[in-house]
């Protein structure tokens, strides 16, 4: 979709929780923010995170030179465990039966 | 940090249920539109793949698949009044703080600070998992933006949940 957006004059910028599908689809601008699905644009309620992550948001799209920039963003889910991670994979819960 | 291989697993968990393997479009550039305006000056709106509505408008199908309807969201909605219904992201936080995938309040409040010109008054949610990619790119995408152009929409934040 917004690939389809940026190709129709209009500048898009992208905040994504999957890496590996931002750069399958490589929209014209985007951020990476290392959450857990479902909290690309932040944690329930901590205002100042979601703020701060639209703005890099939108840093980036005043900044970047590159199609298919990607800024990886800095935020951990949860300081210094990525447990979260494994717990992703083993639940896969994002592919229920089809 | 180990980004999670989401379309390793995809793959593996589709073939484990015995479909052939999915081919994940993977494309070899990306769009460009240059960004000239100054964002104090532009009016943003915002794209969820979220199966986000109003309570008042037609549910989604949480299990849709290619389901190639919007729904628009008001720029000033209540966020008490938006449902979330889609069956492949873990939304327990969403519908506790719809900003996690929908940012609509803290654009509000960008708005309000001066750091973006305006919210446009329109955003747009969607269901993802479009698997028909002609029909997205021919007739589902250029409807979104004649509706972003009606709106004089100067950029658009896409957010997949």
């Amino acid at each position: 979709m917004v690939r389809v957006v940026g190709q129709a004059g209009i500048p898009t910028i992208y905040t994504g929780s999957a890496r590996d599908i931002i750069e399958a689809v490589k929209p014209s601008r985007a951020v990476f923010v290392n959450f857990p699905l479902g909290h690309e644009t932040g944690k329930p309620f901590d205002k100042p995170l979601q703020i701060a992550i639209l703005k890099a948001a939108f840093e980036t799209l005043k900044s970047a030179k590159l199609p298919g920039t990607i800024v990886d963003l800095p935020y951990q889910w949860r300081d210094g465990d990525d447990s979260w991670e494994k717990d992703a994979l083993k639940r896969g819960e994002w592919v229920k039966s089809v | 940090m180990c980004p999670v291989k989401y379309i390793e697993l995809t793959m593996a968990k589709y073939l484990a249920q015995g479909f052939p393997a999915y081919q994940w479009t993977v494309n070899e550039t990306a769009p460009w539109t240059p960004f000239t305006k100054r964002l104090e000056e532009c009016r943003v709106a915002l794209l969820s793949s979220g199966g986000i509505s109003l309570r008042s408008q037609p549910p989604f199908n949480p299990g849709g698949r290619d389901d190639f309807s919007f729904r628009e969201i008001p720029r000033d909605v209540d966020v008490k009044e938006l449902v979330i219904n889609h069956n492949y992201y873990d939304h327990t936080d969403a519908e506790r703080d719809i900003n996690c995938v929908f940012p609509i309040e803290r654009l509000r409040d960008l708005e309000k600070e001066g750091y973006i010109g305006e919210l446009a008054p329109f955003s747009y949610t969607f269901m993802g998992r479009i698997f028909r990619r002609g029909a997205l790119q021919q007739e589902m995408a250029p409807d979104l933006v004649r509706r972003l152009k009606a709106n004089k929409v100067d950029a658009l934040l896409g957010v997949p949940a």
